[in-house]
């Protein structure tokens, strides 16, 4: 019943916790004037988290569940007493929660970029970025020179990737979170950017994006890690693309009005939005990269896609987390960096479906649900689907999301499980079942920052029935900082 | 780490005809090579020539092991800075990737280090004279 499992949450863990003393609650402790989300704005431990078993409990691991959940954030937010200037610059620090056999093992390690170790080394923010001035005499010969490596993670081949979106992926290893280096995925282009959404057909093919000014490049890239085409495309103006998305035969590229003006650091300062521009949309043929055509929506500002399928008349459909203005300008994040956010400082997403017709402009389908890093089947990408999973949800008094959310587009419908103040909910993905065939055979896997426990755990749901709440959770007895993108593997 | 002394080959635009009175001489040591193979292109360079193509002389180094030198003699005593590149694949030009960034090594002399563009004139000058002058440049 799902009345007992948010019996259990509300109550069970919450005790079970207050009996615990751990790592996470000494960590925790030092920061006493601190409103009690902080604990997902502090750094993690410089040499990031050694293997070590999460606890099971609450209710039991599903069988046939067994992999990696990888993820990244930015896990350096402050030198010394001196916060980072947004929140998209800290350094990142990439998880692995191995699942086998019904036990989990996280574990956790920096990337080591230049900028970490330059750092590092200098006790104090150096590089510039997205909105960091950064210090004069810190050299920039690269774009890899201030790569913080901290959006996201992807595997290919057996070969793991911890992304950013203006400069090299990095290569880990999948195993030990060893740092390798840059990732060159051909001589010729080495230091090139790559956003950190890349979208993966569900034969392994690998298609991505690489912004730099009004420039873009589109990787087109083997399962095997081969590069099969890049191309270049030109946007007429600098704006800011994070996100895309893709349908089994086009690339579907939103480009916002929110423009950059200037290259002096910090970029975040020189971005201006114009929605008399509206939300442009170019779509690109994936058989002819030569092949584009724009088309024109409603103003809107957006980071994250779920993703897009086409209809049998060539409509297409993409689901985003839209908002009506940008958010995460200038100064982004910190607020809740130095523990002083308001409830003022909120903002709200509207999980929309834009609708491009054969011909003519595009229009949208709100649906008023508060969602952000929405997820969809990996083997439904790009194809006509349902189901997008959201971290949903806000609380009186603390930022972050506090459900998860499954919305049906084929019913109108959302399924939410709400888990309340105490809980602090990052993104889920999906993960088919094995012999699953339909979207639902899934489940959903995503981490939570437990506020009264002071403790990371692990969730799963079943993707079908999330307001049932979670089929089991993993705990660790300690803390570490909100991130944004993960992977399973 | 055995110095190769160059043998110094024709650079485009790099020989001005400069007065000999009390000449200078430079040996540019460049150490830190990642790859032993393709060739050092560099360039000397004096304020006025710094920002554009026109070097007052140069030197075009094969590369066998992880260090090479240069010597240029006749040099009007003065501040001088060096640009120079590995061509790696000796294919003549400085590689980038379809942005414009490179993707061979490239350094300057007093080892200095751009902020989103080449290093600056006043980071990378340097004084040459007497006639054995040395100048050490770290690959990075």
């Amino acid at each position: 019943m799902s009345f007992s499992r948010r019996g259990f949450l509300t109550t069970g863990l919450a005790v079970t916790a207050a009996a615990r003393t751990g790592l996470g609650k000494a960590m925790a402790e030092p920061h006493h004037n601190l409103p009690d989300w902080h604990v997902g704005y502090r750094n993690a431990p410089v040499n990031g988290f050694d293997p070590a078993p999460m606890q099971l409990v609450f209710g039991k691991a599903p069988s046939g569940l067994s992999g990696s959940l990888y993820r990244n954030g930015p896990a350096q937010l402050h030198h010394g007493k001196t916060p980072a200037s947004h929140w998209f610059d800290g350094d990142g620090l990439v998880h692995r929660i191995a699942i086998d056999d019904g036990k989990a093992v996280h574990s956790g390690r920096f990337v080591q970029t230049h900028k970490r170790k330059e750092e590092l080394k200098a006790g104090a923010f150096l590089a510039p970025g997205f909105g960091t001035v950064g210090d004069p005499s810190f050299a920039v010969m690269s774009p890899d020179d201030v790569n913080a490596a901290n959006t996201s993670v992807m595997m290919v081949n057996g070969e793991l990737l911890a992304l950013w979106e203006a400069g090299s992926a990095f290569s880990m290893d999948a195993e030990t979170l060893e740092t390798k280096g840059p990732k060159v995925w051909r001589a010729d282009l080495a230091s090139m950017p790559f956003l950190a959404h890349p979208k993966v057909e569900p034969d392994g093919r690998i298609w991505n994006l690489g912004m730099a000014g009004e420039h873009m490049a589109i990787y087109k890239i083997a399962a095997t890690g081969t590069v099969e085409d890049v191309a270049i495309a030109n946007t007429g103006k600098e704006y800011y693309i994070h996100d895309w998305a893709m349908t089994e035969r086009q690339l579907v590229i939103l480009v916002q009005p929110w423009i950059n003006t200037s290259p002096v650091p910090p970029f975040i300062d020189h971005f201006v939005w114009q929605p008399e521009d509206g939300l442009k949309i170019l779509i690109i043929d994936k058989d002819d990269l030569s092949s584009r055509r724009w088309v024109q929506a409603p103003p809107r500002a957006f980071y994250h896609t779920g993703s897009a399928w086409q209809e049998a008349d060539g409509t297409l459909r993409i689901d985003a987390a839209l908002y009506r203005e940008p958010i995460l300008g200038a100064g982004g994040g910190t607020a809740e960096i130095t523990g002083d956010w308001r409830q003022e400082d909120g903002f709200s997403a509207d999980f929309t479906q834009i609708v491009i017709p054969p011909e003519g402009d595009a229009y949208l389908i709100e649906t008023g649900l508060d969602g952000e890093f929405p997820q969809v089947n990996p083997d439904f990408q790009g194809l006509p689907r349902k189901l997008t999973a959201l971290a949903s949800g806000t609380v009186p008094g603390r930022p972050g999301a506090s459900a998860l959310s499954v919305h049906n587009w084929e019913r109108g419908e959302t399924d939410t499980f709400e888990f309340g103040y105490d809980r602090m909910v990052e993104e889920f993905l999906f993960v088919p079942k094995p012999g699953g065939l339909r979207e639902e055979d899934s489940w959903l896997i995503g981490p939570v920052l437990n506020l009264k426990a002071k403790a990371r755990e692990v969730c799963v749901f079943d993707a079908a029935h999330v307001s049932d709440g979670p089929i089991c959770i993993w705990r660790a007895d300690y803390t570490w900082p909100l991130g944004f993108h993960g992977t399973w593997a | 780490m055995a110095s190769i002394i160059s043998k110094l080959t024709s650079v485009a635009a790099m020989a001005l005809a400069m007065p000999v009175m009390s000449a200078a001489a430079l040996t540019v040591t460049v150490e830190g090579i990642q790859t032993a193979e393709g060739t050092i292109i560099l360039g000397l360079f004096n304020e006025e020539t710094y920002e554009g193509e026109g070097a007052v002389n140069g030197a075009n180094v094969v590369v066998e092991g992880d260090t090479i030198s240069a010597r240029f003699e006749g040099l009007v005593p003065g501040e001088y800075a060096v640009r120079l590149y590995h061509d790696v694949n000796d294919d003549g030009e400085m590689n980038t990737n379809p942005f414009g960034m490179p993707t061979e090594p490239y350094a300057f002399s007093n080892n200095a280090k751009g902020r989103f563009g080449p290093a600056s004139w006043e980071d990378a000058k340097f004084t040459v004279s007497s006639d054995d002058d040395v100048h050490t440049i770290t690959m990075k």
